[in-house]
């Protein structure tokens, strides 16, 4: 490991805790599931050496190097986490105090100690960005690595912007474990649309880890898609900590043979008067192995929150498990909150009465799965996107029913 | 077209169907009637191709091929169609969407060309004037809160859509009231020509009045117990099903 090369003590004082406890394993309660366990025995390259891939993207992150390409949009900056905080004394003053990471699971430690690049995208008060942002999130290397990507979205008051993310594994490349950590802060009557596209090589195993803060009057709809990947945990955690604030979560995943796709969703609810709204979805593939974990907190300030919380799963195929999991801890005492989980198979009735027209079984459970994760996509209102979205999952359904 | 030899079906253990013998010609429509429970509805699933049921015997021929080797989506391509009983609810797919896959896939079957967006557009809306049935309705969900009426109107649009050589119309009549009734019946026999033929499966005679049957068969015990002419159905009505159970001693 890189020792030597850390600086800062705080980065020190991250890689010891982290070398104490090591990769998660499923003796770890939010880890029972989805083990990391393998990884601790592994012969692993900590830094990798950085890529050179053509992308269009205008944000880049390869191999955990974060750059802009091309012209930023006005009232957009993009710089170091040193020099943001350099230009901004206000938050520098307060950094410290943020809202702990509460997610004690030792791979923000190892990032924190090893992510050398923290950048921050950064839009000014009162600034609408016309034209989505699309981010390349790439990772491949040459022998098995852990790769340390870490990026701070800071959204100033009215502003408003659309992040499409697309991380993927460069194809050839040895196992890689993805360690990627982003704090997002949306300020007064800010607006963020962020869609997330895991769509990465079968031995590629990523660990997203997104913390968002959201003040008064803002608004977050934040996709999550999960298409592939030997290994996907979605660390989601929204401190909801103004009034009249709207977070929607929405993921779909689609996990096919030998790949396993976990979703932690943590939405805290801090203050009165706000909502939130979760809708998951999973089609889960060959032997697949899905886990879902949501908790709500309600705090005892939060009065007439209304929470909501949905997830729900077909298993397309009899090899394929589904974990999951709903917390609602609530302190307040006039609110709405709900949630419901369901996992079944796909209704025989309705693939026999496609078949009586004409449709080919496959094509009939093509044609159900499709109207099932169509409800999350469908939110997607980047046109693109949507388009693109839809048809990798289409395929990845038809290969994985043609088998 | 349809022959039937000493059908013999059942689910789990339990035997439905006892041996049923049927042949049906091009231009013949066949009301099968019977009390509840006599197997009309299994025997509806059973030709379309449920698997819920176990054939234990005897052969269906149709058009030639053995109709119980196909698959239902082969069954549908060879031009068998069923209305159902009590059409499914699909969220999150249109009739016009699936009846697209639908016809291109029967078309494939049979070496046709796909048909494409303008060429659907126009024999939809042909077909749509049968039944009287709108374009809002077929762009929803499937069945999804449709009325009783709605459904039954929706399963006669797809059977106009794929013009089969034979249909089957299991209970179409139930929850329909007088005036669905009539669109129902109309759209059907606008349907009917020489070359195709119609099974209708009914508990009740009202839908005979304006679907008239050729010829007229009692189900009761998983058997045809007695057959006659358009006049049985109406005997039926007046009398009941008693005086035929006791003719036959039981």
């Amino acid at each position: 490991m890189l020792y030597t090369e850390l600086t800062s003590s705080a980065q020190k004082e991250a890689l010891e805790r982290f070398k104490a406890k090591g990769f998660p394993t499923n003796k770890w309660e939010e880890w029972k599931y989805a083990s990391l366990k393998s990884w601790n025995e592994k012969d692993l390259d900590w830094a990798p050496s950085a890529l050179n891939v053509a992308s269009s993207a205008v944000l880049q992150s390869q191999n955990g190097l974060t750059s802009f390409h091309g012209a930023l949009p006005a009232g957009v900056e993009f710089s170091s986490f040193d020099s943001f905080l350099a230009s901004n004394p206000t938050i520098a003053a307060t950094w410290e105090q943020r809202f702990p990471i509460l997610d004690q699971n030792s791979l923000y430690d190892l990032n924190t100690a090893l992510a050398v690049n923290t950048q921050v995208l950064w839009v000014k008060a009162g600034v609408t960005v016309d034209q989505a942002i699309t981010h390349d999130f790439i990772v491949s290397a040459a022998k098995a690595s852990a790769v340390q990507s870490r990026l701070i979205v800071y959204l100033e008051e009215n502003a408003s912007l659309t992040l499409i993310e697309r991380a993927f594994t460069i194809e050839g490349s040895a196992e890689v474990l993805s360690n990627f950590v982003q704090e997002i802060y949306v300020n007064e009557k800010a607006n963020l649309t962020y869609v997330k596209e895991q769509d990465l090589a079968p031995n590629t195993t990523h660990i997203d880890h997104t913390f968002i803060t959201q003040l008064s009057d803002s608004q977050v709809d934040l996709f999550t898609f999960s298409l592939n990947a030997a290994f996907i945990r979605n660390n989601l955690h929204f401190y909801s900590d103004g009034e009249n604030v709207v977070s929607n979560l929405n993921g779909l995943y689609v996990p096919g043979e030998d790949q396993l796709m976990d979703s932690h969703t943590v939405v805290d609810h801090r203050k009165p008067n706000s909502e939130s709204n979760e809708l998951y979805k999973g089609v889960l593939l060959g032997n697949a192995t899905g886990v879902f974990n949501g908790k709500i907190f309600v705090r005892p300030d939060a009065q007439k929150t209304n929470a909501f919380q949905s997830c729900k799963n077909v298993l397309a195929s009899t090899r394929a498990t589904m974990n999951t999991k709903p917390q609602l801890e609530i302190w307040a005492d006039d609110v709405k909150c709900s949630h419901g989980t369901t996992t079944g198979q796909l209704n025989e009735e309705a693939l026999f009465y496609l078949r009586s027209r004409g449709i080919s079984l496959a094509n009939a459970r093509t044609l159900l799965l499709l109207a099932f994760v169509q409800e999350v996509i469908d939110r997607v209102e980047h046109e693109e996107t949507k388009l693109r979205l839809t048809d990798k999952i289409i395929s990845k359904i038809q290969t994985s029913l043609a088998i | 077209m349809l022959s039937i030899k000493n059908l013999q079906a059942r689910i789990g253990e339990k035997e439905i169907l006892k041996g049923i013998n049927l042949e049906i010609k091009a231009g013949e429509v066949h009301a099968i009637m019977g009390p509840n429970g006599s197997g009309k509805s299994t025997l509806a699933s059973v030709l379309a191709g449920r698997e819920d049921y176990d054939v234990t015997g005897g052969s269906v021929e149709f058009q030639g091929k053995d109709l119980l080797d196909l698959a239902p989506e082969e069954r549908a391509a060879e031009g068998l169609f069923l209305a159902f009983q009590y059409p499914v609810e699909i969220p999150g797919v249109s009739t016009t969407n699936f009846m697209k896959s639908a016809v291109n896939e029967i078309r494939k079957y049979r070496g046709e060309e796909p048909l494409d967006a303008v060429q659907f557009l126009k024999m939809f809306k042909e077909k749509m004037s049968y039944v009287n049935i709108d374009q809002s309705l077929l762009s929803r969900a499937l069945n999804e809160g449709f009325s009783g009426g709605e459904k039954k109107r929706n399963e006669i649009f797809q059977m106009a859509v794929l013009e089969p050589k034979l249909a089957i119309l299991d209970e179409t009549d139930s929850g329909l009231d007088i005036d669905a009734l009539r669109i129902v019946a109309e759209g059907v026999n606008k349907l009917k020509s020489p070359d195709n033929a119609t099974i209708v499966v009914t508990h009740y005679q009202r839908l005979l009045d304006y679907i008239v049957p050729d010829f007229v068969h009692v189900l009761y015990k998983g058997k045809i117990v007695k057959s006659g002419g358009k006049e049985l159905a109406l005997e039926l009505e007046e009398r009941g099903y008693d005086w035929i159970i006791s003719a036959l001693g039981e």
